[in-house]
Formats: C-alpha cells, structure tokens, sequence
C-alpha cells in the first residue's frame, strides 16, 4: 500500500484529490450514519468538485457520488497518499 | 387469511428506482395517504395478477434502518409489526455497495427479503457484470434482475413470490466478524424467548449498536442484560477502538464491500461519460449558477406565459356561467351562496389547471432527469445561512407557482425543525396569484422595474426572515447528505403518474377550505356587513396604509385567491385602469400587504394539516401583523422619495 504523505479535512482537499478516510470527528449518530452510506475509515474518497464561497462538497466514494455539507466535510480526516 | 392475497412491501433507499416498481406494479390502482400521525406519505396499491390479488406497500425511501429519521422508525416497526408477506428490496445495481448495506440491515430482521437489482442496464452499459448466483449465495436470499422503468424483471417477481407463497423459510441474517459473532451469541442466549416481537439475534445487535429504545425495552423487561451487555460492548471496543455502534456499522460495509468485490467483474474505474462532461458544466462553480438561473428562468418564463394564455381562454369559457345561474335559478340568497361555491371551485381550476399543472410537469422532469439534486447542492450554501439546507430550495421554486405544493414538498426535509422553518418561508414566496398582482398593478402603471424591484425585496426579505426565524426556533440545521444520482432520460409514465398524484393532491387539500371560505365570506356580505367591516378595518387601511376604505374588503376577499384583490378592485372601480383610482406609491403599498399579508385559504389548509392549527394561526396572525406594519412605512418612504 502507498505511504499517506500528508492528511487533511476532506474540505481542505482540492477538485479532484483522493485519499483514504482515516477519522471521522463526530458523535456516533453521524458516524453511524455515514457508515450506513458507506464511509468509514479506510474508505477510498475523492472529492469531484466543490461550490463556491465555501458550499458543499461533491465527492465520489464505493462507486457512487455524494453530496455532503461543508461542516460535516471538515470532521472528515483524509489521507493523501504519496 | 385468504390464499390468494399476498402482501408485500417495497423498500429500498431514495433513487433505487422504488417509485418506478411500485408505479409499473399498481399503475393507476393506489392511494397515497399518511402514516398516522406523521407527514410521511404512505403509499399503498393493488396488484391483481394471475388469480392472485397482491396488495403493495411502497415504504418511505430511506439510507438504513437505525432510526435516525421518522421514515427510519416506520419502516422498521411496519416490517416488524406486520410481517409482510415479503418485503422486495429494490438496489440500484450501479451503486451496488451503498445500497447492500441497507439490505444487510434488511436481513437481519430475519424477514423474507427480494432483492430486486435494478437499473442493470446501465450496470452492462458501464461494461461490469454482477454474478447473481454468487450474490443469491452470499445473501441467502432471492436475487432478480430488473429494468423498473421498463417494467422488465419485475413480474419474475411476482412470480417467484407467487411460488414462494407458504413455503416454510429459514432465514439466516447476515453474519459478521468473530468476536462480534460470539458477543452477538452470548447476548442470544440471554435473550431466549423474550417477549418483544423481533428476532433474538436482531435485539443483540441492536443492544451492542446501544440502539436507545430497543436497550430500554429489553431492560424493563430482563435488567440484569444491562451490565452483561456493556461489558460485551467495552471489549469489542477495545479489539476495534472505537464506539461499539460504530463496530456494527463498521463491519456492515466491511460485508458489503467484500461482496461487492467477490460478485462485481470489473468494478469500473469510472471513464469520462457523458454523464461527468454535463456535471462538469451543470455543477461547476461558476458555469452551474449561470446554467440554474437559465433553466429555472425558462421554466417560470414558460409556466407563466403558457398559464396566462390558458386562464385567459378560461376566462371566456366561465365568463357567461353566472349570468346563466342567475337566468337559471334566480338572484336570491341561495343562489348567491351556490354561486360562490361554484365560483371556488373554478377559481380553484383556473390556478391548477394553467399553472400548477405545468409546473409540476416541469417540475418532475427537472427531478426526474436528475437536475433537482444539482439545485441543492449548488444552493445549499445559501439556504444554510437561513438555517436549512439545500433541499428546501426546491420547495422554494415550486411556491413561487403556488405555496400549497412548496408547503407539502417540505416534507421531503429531515428533521421537524426544517420541515418547519421552510414552510414558513414558503407562504412569503410571491406565488403565480401575488404575481398577478405585482405585475398586473405595479408592473404596469409604475414601472417593470419597481415589479422586478419587489421580488428583489421579496427574496431579502425571505433570507432576513429565515435567519431570524431559525434563530427563534433555535437547534442546528441538519448537515446535508444526499447522493448525486446520475443524469438519465426522464421517463414519461413516472413523469405523468408523479404529476398526476401531486395535483390530485393539491385538490383534494385545497377544495374543501376554499369552498366553505367562499360561501362563508359571500354570506357575509350578503348580511350587509362588508361595509362595518371595512369602516371598522378603516383606521389601518386608511389611516396607516392610506389606501381606500374598500381595501378591507379586497384583503378579506383576498385570503381566498390573492388575485381577487385586483380583481375585485377593478370591478369596485368599473375599470382595469389602476391609475385612475390609486396613486403609484398607493399601488406598491397594497401590492406589499397582499404578497405578505396572509397565506392564502389553501396555504393555510396545507399548514394546518401539517402542523397543527395553534402554529397556522401563529403564522397568520405574525404575517398580518408584519406585512400591515412593513407595508405602512414602505408607504411613508415612498412618499418621501417619489
């Protein structure tokens, strides 16, 4: 497996950079909730695009696309890999 | 119970193509109600098939069944409670993954499941194969594809349930990671003939999930599983790391994607479709406002200009029917009354028909193509300064054709609190009738720009409003989480079927109201007492509006169909020139009390049903009292300034 070079808030990410979910920063209601929709912690992400003046993230994860609201994007930890 | 009623349930997450299942499979025989007590829309129907009449009940659309949400709850207990026949689990084949970890939690309830994989059209189109036999194994449960839009696999369903009926099955939930299995297994046996009506394995589960209201029934019932549950809890907490709930959750998708993979041949690296070539365009930063404003543009610059032709020709048609009711019955009081019930109802026809209908028409194929998810997302942003999130925009476009079905589309938000604060801010939006008004009095005896002006002021006024009003009702907005579905043909029978339930709807809410109001207000005036009335209303219609005295009358008037004030102001006037009667600062006055006044009776119908009367009222008196104080000092800036 590559080496994670460096890790950011998936909402610091930019159009198009991918990584692996390494934390989640939230109560359980929210964790749950996103492992229902499939994202956890190791899950492979990649952001498609963002709106802006600092709207939703568009991102693409287990084959299927979501939009997720800024605030939850910035409790998600990515890793960026080499 | 009869042999030949089968009853299944249809359930699935949102854009699985559920609706188009249970469309194809009932078409036209189905009733769209609400579960007791909730705003949630039930919809039932009726299949009859070879001898067999199969009732379906199409469950709220929904990511999982942990109950974070009412649909969550519903659902679940519905499956419980009622132990359908069979409950077909509609996935979208392209979205494999995601949509297997609803259906995990699905057989954990031990229920007889259906997987009814869908949309495998474009799955092949995308050039990856699923192996159903892999997947039935992996499963232990019946897996048939299907092309729901084309109705293609689904009588495979109903076949196999037709053969399945009264065979004895044994189900097997999905099984999980050692120690969880072990933990799951010692929590069974402490479990053992409890008397709650879902499965043991299913309970344990739940308590290592610390599901709050399974945990609290099985403590009243068995205290001692309390300790014994928490201490299972901590030591898979401490293998994994983190919160047990999250251990479950965890290992679901974990499942999922181990199944994925064994089944999926060619899990495609996604290439450059045509459909990312739109995205990139209609979701981009700065090309997708440009591109919203244009398509929404046209849709209200076609729903008006097609609705004012249309209720022109209307118009012609119903202009000679009251004075062949009066030839035909007489003028006496009777009459008069079933007059103004007749005249409700084609009020009601002249806005459903011209606008409403072309609206919602435009509406679902907007929805249906998959534009409406890239509205929200573009306009979440600005909705979450209001305190809600991107889906309300959508009630918003369709309350600027008519408040009652923007009010009943704010169903589709989350939490209670949103579902609120929007309808609220749906009853201020300038529907098709106020647009009447602004164009028909300012538009064109002040000026194009002053009406323009007003929407200007209209939608500031509607973003002050909601950032106010959410911080009165206070809690956080609800974080936006919606899957981006991906761009596909509208399909014309969802379309028709969709457009067809919603304006059945929009009558079926709005017709009693505007009846009675109709006949209750005529009756008022055949008394003699509209003129009491308007001289007792005179002190704020003249003194602090300055309008004329009749303009008490028009605004009670006006709480049926907020176009009947300039209707009505013509006829008092004998003429459609305003200009005659009132001063341009007088025009944009009472066009500002009428846009903001009151919800009209069948808005206020809507509110009712759906939150209760004691916050109907609240509304409505709050609207009175702040268009009547906002439109007095537009009107004594006005007279400063032109």
């Amino acid at each position: 497996m590559d080496k994670i070079k460096e890790e950011k808030y998936l909402i610091d990410l930019k159009d198009g950079q991918a990584g692996v979910i390494i934390s989640i920063h939230g109560g359980r209601n929210l964790i749950k909730r996103l492992a229902d929709l499939g994202l956890n912690s190791g899950t492979e992400i990649r952001v498609l695009r963002m709106t802006l003046f600092s709207g939703p993230v568009q991102i693409e994860a287990c084959g299927s696309r979501l939009v997720l609201g800024r605030g939850l994007a910035s409790k998600i930890l990515v890793g960026i890999k080499e | 119970m009869n042999n030949n009623n089968i009853n299944i349930v249809l359930a699935g997450q949102g854009n699985a193509g559920k609706s188009s299942v249970f469309n194809f499979l009932t078409g036209l025989h189905q009733h769209i109600g609400n579960w007791a007590g909730k705003t949630i829309e039930k919809r039932e129907g009726t299949l009859f098939y070879k001898d067999h009449t199969i009732d379906v009940l199409d469950l709220p659309g929904i990511y999982s069944l942990t109950t974070y949400s009412a649909e969550e709850i519903i659902s679940r207990e519905y499956i419980i409670q009622n132990s359908p026949d069979f409950v077909v689990n509609v996935i979208d084949a392209t979205n494999l993954e995601r949509n297997l970890i609803f259906t995990l939690q699905l057989l954990e309830l031990e229920c007889p499941v259906i997987l009814a994989l869908n949309m495998i059209d474009l799955l092949n189109k995308k050039k990856s194969k699923i192996d159903i036999e892999k997947l039935r194994k992996h499963l232990n449960c019946e897996v048939v594809p299907t092309i729901a839009i084309r109705g293609s696999g689904l009588t495979d369903i109903i076949d196999r349930i037709i053969l399945m009926k009264g065979e004895e099955s044994i189900y097997k939930s999905p099984r999980y990671g050692k120690e969880i299995e072990s933990s799951i297994e010692e929590l069974s046996l402490e479990l053992k003939n409890i008397d709650l009506p879902y499965p043991e394995r299913w309970i344990a589960i739940k308590l290592i999930e610390k599901d709050n209201d399974i945990t609290d029934q099985v403590i009243s019932l068995r205290p001692w599983i309390r300790k014994k549950a928490d201490y299972l809890c901590t030591i898979l907490e401490d293998i994994h790391g983190h919160d047990s709930s999250v251990v479950i959750a965890d290992e679901r998708s974990h499942l999922a994607a181990r199944i994925v993979a064994e089944t999926v041949s060619n899990i495609a690296v996604r290439d450059i479709s045509l459909n990312d070539r739109i995205d990139a365009i209609t979701s981009h930063k700065v090309t997708g406002y440009i591109v919203m404003i244009m398509i929404l543009g046209g849709m209200f610059l076609t729903v008006f200009s097609f609705g004012n032709w249309l209720s022109g020709q209307l118009d012609l048609l119903f202009k000679n029917w009251h004075n062949w009711w009066n030839t035909s019955f007489g003028v006496g009081y009777i009459t008069s009354l079933g007059w103004s019930a007749i005249e409700s109802i084609l009020a009601l026809i002249q806005i459903a028909l011209p606008y409403i209908l072309p609206f919602y028409i435009l509406l679902y194929i907007l929805e249906d193509w998959g534009y409406v998810a890239r509205i929200s997302f573009l306009m979440d942003n600005l909705m979450h300064k209001m305190g809600i999130h991107g889906k309300a925009c959508i009630s918003f476009i369709i309350g600027f054709g008519c408040n009652v079905p923007g009010c009943l589309s704010c169903r589709i938000m989350e939490s209670k609190r949103e579902r609120f604060i929007s309808a609220v801010l749906v009853t201020l939006i300038p529907c098709s009738a106020v647009s009447v008004i602004i164009f028909g009095l300012v538009g064109k005896f002040v000026g194009l720009w002053w009406a323009l002006g007003l929407y200007l002021f209209a939608t500031v006024l509607i973003f002050v409003i909601g950032k106010i009003s959410s911080g009165i009702i206070g809690g956080e907005p609800v974080e936006l989480i919606m899957p981006m579905p991906d761009y596909k043909a509208p399909h014309l029978r969802t379309i028709g079927l969709q457009t067809w339930h919603a304006l059945r709807e929009f009558v079926y809410i709005a017709a009693p109201l505007v009846i009675v109001s109709g006949i209750v207000i005529q009756a008022i005036n055949l008394a003699g007492w509209m003129p009491a009335i308007s001289s007792a209303l005179s002190p704020v219609t003249v003194k602090w509006l300055e309008l004329p005295p009749i303009t008490g009358i028009l605004l009670i008037f006006g709480i049926l169909r907020k176009e009947l004030i300039l209707v009505m102001l013509a006829a008092y006037i004998g003429t459609a020139n305003f200009s005659e009667a009132l001063t341009p600062q007088q025009m944009i006055t009472l066009a500002i009390v009428s846009m903001f006044y009151v919800p009209c009776v069948a808005t206020i119908s809507v509110l009712w049903k759906d939150y209760g009367w004691k916050r109907t009222l609240t509304i409505c008196l709050f609207e009175i009292i702040f268009a009547i104080i906002l439109a007095g000092i537009v009107g004594r800036i006005l007279d400063l300034i032109m």
